[in-house]
């Protein structure tokens, strides 16, 4: 399987081989598209992989909502049947990486104001971009550019995220 | 003060002058006491030597931990190794001098010609020297030597060799030794009874080179079973995942292990059948591990595969788990089946899969789970074992197994680092 680290690898190597695309004055997208997604998956693999450190824990050890948070169900109020005047937890339902972050952090981080902070503004940038690639559509034209500067940036948030999670969740720092 | 030569030393005035040289120092026993002074001849190299006893605050005075091969070098460097002094039997050395202990067989070599208000160079014994120059000063005690005399060059090689080479005697035979000391054959006879050894065999010398079962590992066993069971007794079934186990390594070497010692004092182990019943499931799971990996031909690592289950983090955590379910009989049944086998899990303990597993929280270099004795390992095998007999009969240790299983450690230790409700 694939991890965090091998990823962040991957993202670099297209960063790498993108420059070296630049120094010839060649066409660098298809590079750096790549290194935008796979800095992504990186930081995603990370946070969803914490998430399931948690909701493998006994059901009894969180509270109905937390545990439909971590497991992305759907939260839903009986009034009929067997189950009536009880919640159950039904379907699917996603939940943005951003708010994983952010219930990571409230949760086991004692209630970081990230964001508050330069790297949030950052990973919302990263956000965004990656979105316009990822589900792109004529409207978001304007926003389907990507430099070699604002790559470089977004494997730094990646890392940046990963640290901040771990360092918050786990009290540790990760070797990348 | 009589000097005599052995009757295989050829006199020799030049030594013997020495040797009266030397006899004029302080805090020499045989002089205070006006003994005769044996000088020796080695057949091998011929160099001279006496054996003495010197007092210890004026062993300080006269040693040269500093001795120089080439004397005749100025440059000439230091010979000796660098002391460790953090080294375990290093400070067991200087709490043992605190208490009277006289060290024996200090060589030395008499030498004036650097270093002169040091005379004594030392070749053998630099630990013994700083343990009793450092702690030993405050006993009034006499320490054994065996001094050099007008070595050649040659000579004085071979004395800093000799003095220097010694078989290692490794831990395991400290620990066997501690072992029949302070609980004599006990333990031996339990391990011939589950089967770990063979009748009339005894512990091996050096577990790394042996596939037979150490004292440190028999101990582990033991020691792990009971910590487990008293955890257990006091937890209901269905708490039982909800906390994170840290089965125990026992201490090895000179000194007994206080967890072992208090477990071995309060327990009998030959009398315990559900241990002895412990010890013989986890024997037959190592024996299906050998068999599996034995009967596969395209392995790699044969020998670490094959020995899985005899892993320290292994038997640790699976001993711990056999002692906490044995008040909750249900999964224990499930512990003591031997994991099922497939096409593609070839054997029990899927040591293959093991070695490549990784959590997020590891570092790049982790060599995958049972494959070290470090607490964490320990935790994760434990937990392994324990998350096994939450699913049905006979379940394989499979990568879902040890992902959720780890996955359970790294949760509930994140949760005891702070988690507001």
């Amino acid at each position: 399987m694939i991890d965090f680290r091998q990823y962040i690898t991957f993202s670099e190597k297209y960063l790498q081989l993108a420059k070296a695309e630049n120094q010839k004055n060649l066409d660098t997208d298809w590079l750096l598209i790549p290194a935008l997604t796979f800095a992504w998956s990186a930081m995603e693999l990370f946070v969803n992989n914490m998430l399931d450190d948690f909701s493998s824990l006994p059901e009894d050890m969180f509270q109905m909502h937390e545990r439909a948070f971590l497991l992305e169900k759907r939260l839903r109020f009986n009034n009929t049947g067997t189950d009536c005047g009880n919640f159950t937890l039904e379907n699917t339902e996603y939940r943005s990486l951003e708010d994983k972050i952010l219930f990571l952090i409230a949760k086991a981080g004692k209630g970081k104001k990230i964001r508050e902070s330069t790297f949030w503004s950052d990973f919302i940038a990263f956000k965004k971009k990656r979105d316009s690639f990822i589900h792109p559509s004529r409207n978001k034209e304007e926003h389907l550019t990507l430099t070699i500067k604002e790559v470089e940036l977004f494997i730094s948030t990646s890392k940046q995220v990963i640290q901040l999670v771990s360092s918050e969740v786990w009290k540790k720092e990760i070797e990348f | 003060m009589k000097i005599i030569f052995e009757e295989n030393a050829k006199p020799n005035a030049t030594v013997e002058k020495l040797v009266q040289e030397f006899l004029n120092l302080k805090g020499i026993l045989e002089v205070a006491q006006e003994m005769p002074v044996v000088i020796f001849q080695d057949g091998m190299s011929g160099a001279y030597y006496i054996k003495c006893s010197i007092l210890a605050s004026d062993v300080v005075d006269l040693c040269d931990l500093n001795a120089k091969l080439d004397i005749n070098n100025p440059e000439g460097f230091r010979a000796n190794r660098e002391l460790m002094l953090t080294n375990y039997t290093y400070l067991k050395m200087e709490r043992d001098a605190l208490k009277g202990r006289e060290f024996n067989d200090v060589i030395v070599e008499y030498n004036t010609s650097y270093s002169r208000e040091k005379p004594l160079k030392v070749w053998g014994g630099q630990h013994r020297v700083s343990a009793i120059s450092k702690a030993g000063v405050q006993q009034h005690r006499f320490h054994g030597f065996r001094i050099y005399f007008n070595l050649s060059k040659e000579q004085r090689n071979e004395v800093a060799l000799i003095s220097n080479t010694n078989i290692a005697v490794s831990n395991d035979t400290f620990d066997r030794m501690v072992e029949e000391t302070m609980f004599g054959d006990v333990l031996r006879i339990w391990c011939q009874h589950v089967g770990f050894l063979n009748t009339k065999e005894d512990f091996p010398d050096t577990g790394s080179r042996s596939e037979k079962i150490t004292v440190k590992k028999a101990r582990t066993f033991i020691t792990n079973y009971y910590l487990g069971k008293q955890i257990g007794t006091n937890l209901e079934t269905s708490d039982l995942d909800k906390r994170v186990y840290e089965p125990y390594l026992t201490e090895t070497g000179t000194s007994l292990d206080p967890k072992y010692d208090e477990i071995m004092r309060s327990n009998n182990i030959l009398d315990d059948a559900q241990l002895l019943e412990a010890g013989k499931r986890f024997l037959a799971l190592h024996h299906a591990q050998v068999k599996a990996i034995s009967e596969e031909k395209k392995r790699r690592n044969t020998k670490a595969y094959k020995n899985k289950a005899m892993v320290e983090s292994v038997l640790c955590g699976w001993s711990f788990i056999s002692g906490l379910l044995q008040s909750h009989p249900e999964r224990l049944k499930k512990h003591y089946v031997i994991p099922k086998v497939s096409g593609r899990i070839h054997d029990p303990l899927n040591a293959d899969e093991m070695s490549k597993y990784k959590h997020d929280s590891d570092k790049a270099t982790y060599r995958g789970l049972g494959t070290r004795s470090a607490l964490k390992d320990r935790q994760r095998m434990a937990q392994l074992f324990l998350a096994r007999t939450t699913k049905d009969d006979n379940a394989q240790i499979d990568k879902d197994l040890m992902y959720s299983a780890v996955s359970q450690v790294v949760g509930l230790l994140s949760l005891s680092k702070g988690y507001s409700k």
